[in-house]
């Protein structure tokens, strides 16, 4: 099987998370042989924007405060926000480049998390059903997300910030091997 | 027909009956499997294709529900009214309740009498479809090669009138079970037995009962254990303590009250527990061509048949209690059967409530007949339960290194695993002990998992995922290194296992040498 394509606009982003610092740590969650591509960049902007969305409700509120009572006071509230907003922007990055995922003969791996980090794999053969994804911010930035079900709520296989047509691709191809290798329950 | 029986075939056979080689019971059975709704589809005279109604008497089994609702809402509203200080109900308060109470039954009485009549059901070849509801119209099927299970329930009021539930679970989660309530007694039992026959692809000739697979009991749990489980458990412990300081506060503080206010919870724990005596009660275990034969209820009965193949995944388990009498239970993930809160209390994952360790393996042994072990499998399954050696035991299993102490300092010695040909066995708890077992063809899929304090100890957590059911496999804190082998065996072996896996239909033989 030919790795097929790889999402044309990572460059920078494949690779460049393959870095093992400790080559023994890494091992299990590197398996030899295998390629993992990475998802879109133009999810970190999408994560990025939901950052700022969630602390929004914090943010805007102080600042109003400030300006409206010309006080210094509310900014001492500001000060740990604005740190927490500039780690989690740092760290968004960082996320969306340890999520991966590899087709091998018979089965996907989903690789997710830096502090928590897992890899799943998933057999074709017991695939249920995909899901394509894609919300407003999502559609905005072209990207949407494949999701594999088992019949096992336990399978955490969801990987975010494909471009489109590599979502189509992906959902067709693992459609198409979970038929070859289907399997019963 | 390759290993994986496809179910997108809906007729077994169609496309690949030569190779198939049913067990034909009478010597000039078709080897075609018969046409759907031609009347030679065979087995049970209410599986002969053609739309059946439920008994008519389902309306009230039924009804009767609707009916204690209403009245509790009454009671409930006189009681207040009496204690809000008011008169007892005059006469015309009276007439108007009774009015409105009769309307409230007539109104049930015909619903229930209008679903009776839209309920149909149809048992084909290979699917069982079922049409129900009044507004809002269901159109169910079942596929047999799906079957996962049948339940044969009798609520006390059904046993009464000779009235029967049966229930199919095909693997769709809660609430995907064909439910055809209510059938007399005998013709549910002729219905199981085609439905179980027809799933396992044994074909009967025309005008043929498929007969009641004959089944062997094996082993049953008697009442004094059952009883003795219940006082050995944690809410007992929980209550009894409860009970003394509440009685001790009450009488020093010398507030009687508070023993009032207590009342609810011990009407809750009575609640619970007579529910988990009235389930287990009279559990019997027997094994048949068919699968497992789980008989149990005191008031509501039930008959679960589990076929071969669909059990997904089994738990042993000893809460610390039990420890002194050895006293095992053992739970199942059967794909379709509820679980937790939506299962309204039915147990319909419990393989045996409680029973000592010979009684717990053998009933292991039932659902997992060959464990794949050159060794002595009943040696191993003990080093599963009782073993606590960390990564140096010599009965083979691997366990977590000594530096997982650190995250489980209780039980790191009982995290561990072992692989046989057939099954993956992890084992956790110190307290509270538990032996997991998946059969290889049975993980959906697998995981890897490490945290930021794991990745500093250089372990990792390994999960295989069943379906829905108390039993959630895993091992947890293994050296990371092991893990990740243990990942990549796994898949592979599941894989193996999984081409190896006999049919859904599981009477038929493999068509491959």
């Amino acid at each position: 099987m030919a790795r097929v394509s790889e999402p044309p606009e990572e460059p920078g982003a494949d690779g460049a998370d393959e870095r093992p610092r400790s080559r023994r740590v890494e091992e299990p969650f590197a398996p030899p042989g295998v390629r993992w591509t990475a998802v879109s960049p133009r999810l970190v902007t999408v994560r990025r924007l939901g950052v700022l969305l969630g602390l929004a409700p914090f943010l805007v509120p102080i600042t109003v405060l400030t300006i409206v009572l010309r006080t210094g006071w509310p900014l001492l509230a500001l000060l740990p926000l604005l740190l927490v907003l500039a780690w989690l922007l740092w760290l968004v990055p960082r996320q969306v480049r340890a999520i991966g995922y590899a087709e091998r003969e018979d089965d996907l791996l989903v690789r997710k998390g830096l502090m928590f980090r897992q890899v799943v794999v998933v057999p074709y053969g017991r695939m249920q059903y995909v899901d394509v994804n894609a919300g407003p911010v999502d559609r905005r930035f072209a990207i949407s997300s494949v999701q594999l079900h088992t019949a096992s709520p336990g399978t955490d296989a969801s990987i975010p910030g494909l471009p489109p047509g590599e979502a189509a691709r992906l959902r067709d191809r693992l459609a198409s091997r979970g038929e070859a290798r289907l399997a019963g329950l | 027909m390759t290993a994986t029986g496809g179910p997108e075939v809906p007729a077994a056979g169609s496309a690949d009956a030569p190779a198939d080689e049913a067990m034909d019971v009478s010597p000039d059975a078709p080897h075609t499997p018969a046409a759907p709704d031609a009347p030679a589809a065979p087995g049970a005279p209410e599986a002969d294709g053609q739309w059946h109604r439920m008994h008519p008497v389902t309306p009230v089994v039924k009804g009767w529900k609707i009916i204690a609702v209403l009245l509790a809402i009454y009671v409930q509203q006189t009681g207040d009214n009496l204690f809000a200080g008011r008169d007892l109900p005059g006469g015309t308060e009276l007439l108007v309740s009774a009015g409105i109470l009769v309307a409230g039954v007539v109104v049930a009485a015909v619903y229930s009498a209008l679903a009776w009549r839209m309920t149909r059901y149809q048992v084909g070849p290979d699917a069982v479809h079922l049409h129900s509801g009044v507004l809002n119209r269901t159109q169910r099927q079942a596929q047999l090669d799906r079957l996962q299970a049948v339940d044969v329930v009798q609520p006390l009021l059904a046993r009464l009138l000779g009235l029967t539930e049966l229930k199919l679970e095909v693997a769709g989660g809660a609430g995907s079970d064909v439910k055809l309530a209510y059938l007399p007694e005998a013709e549910a039992q002729r219905l199981r037995n085609t439905l179980l026959a027809r799933a396992a692809g044994v074909r009967y000739a025309e005008g043929e009962d498929a007969p009641e697979a004959p089944e062997t009991s094996v082993l049953e749990v008697p009442v004094d254990r059952l009883v003795g489980s219940l006082l050995l458990s944690g809410t007992t412990v929980a209550l009894v303590v409860a009970v003394v300081v509440v009685v001790v506060v009450g009488v020093v503080l010398d507030t009687p009250g508070v023993l009032l206010g207590f009342a609810p919870a011990l009407l809750g724990f009575v609640g619970a527990t007579w529910s988990r005596f009235n389930r287990g009660f009279s559990f019997r275990v027997a094994t048949s061509a068919d699968g497992v034969r789980l008989r149990h209820g005191l008031l509501e009965s039930r008959a679960q048949t589990v076929p071969p193949g669909r059990v997904q995944a089994v738990r042993l388990s000893q809460p610390l209690l039990w420890r002194p009498v050895d006293w095992w239970r053992v739970e199942v993930n059967v794909a379709g059967y509820a679980t937790g809160a939506e299962q309204g209390g039915s147990d319909q994952n419990v393989l045996l409530p409680v029973g000592p360790r010979r009684d717990a393996i053998t009933v292991l042994s039932l659902v997992l007949p060959d464990l794949g072990t050159p060794d002595d499998p009943w040696e191993v399954v003990a080093a599963g339960l009782e073993g606590a050696t960390g990564d140096e035991d010599p009965r083979g299993f691997v366990g977590a290194p000594r530096r997982s102490r650190w995250l489980d300092l209780v039980g790191w010695r009982r995290n561990g695993f072992r692989v046989t040909d057939r099954a993956l066995l992890c084992r956790r708890g110190r307290l509270w002990r538990q032996l997991d077992v998946v059969p290889h063809e049975r993980t959906q899929s697998l995981a890897i998992r490490q945290g930021p304090l794991q990745r500093r100890l250089d372990v990792a957590a390994v999960l295989a995922h069943s379906t829905p059911g108390p039993v959630s496999p895993g091992v947890h804190h293994l050296d990371a290194g092991v893990a990740g082998r243990l990942l990549d065996e796994q898949a592979e072996r599941a894989r193996s296992a999984r081409a190896a896996a006999p049919p859904e239909r599981w009477m038929q033989q493999r068509s491959e040498p």
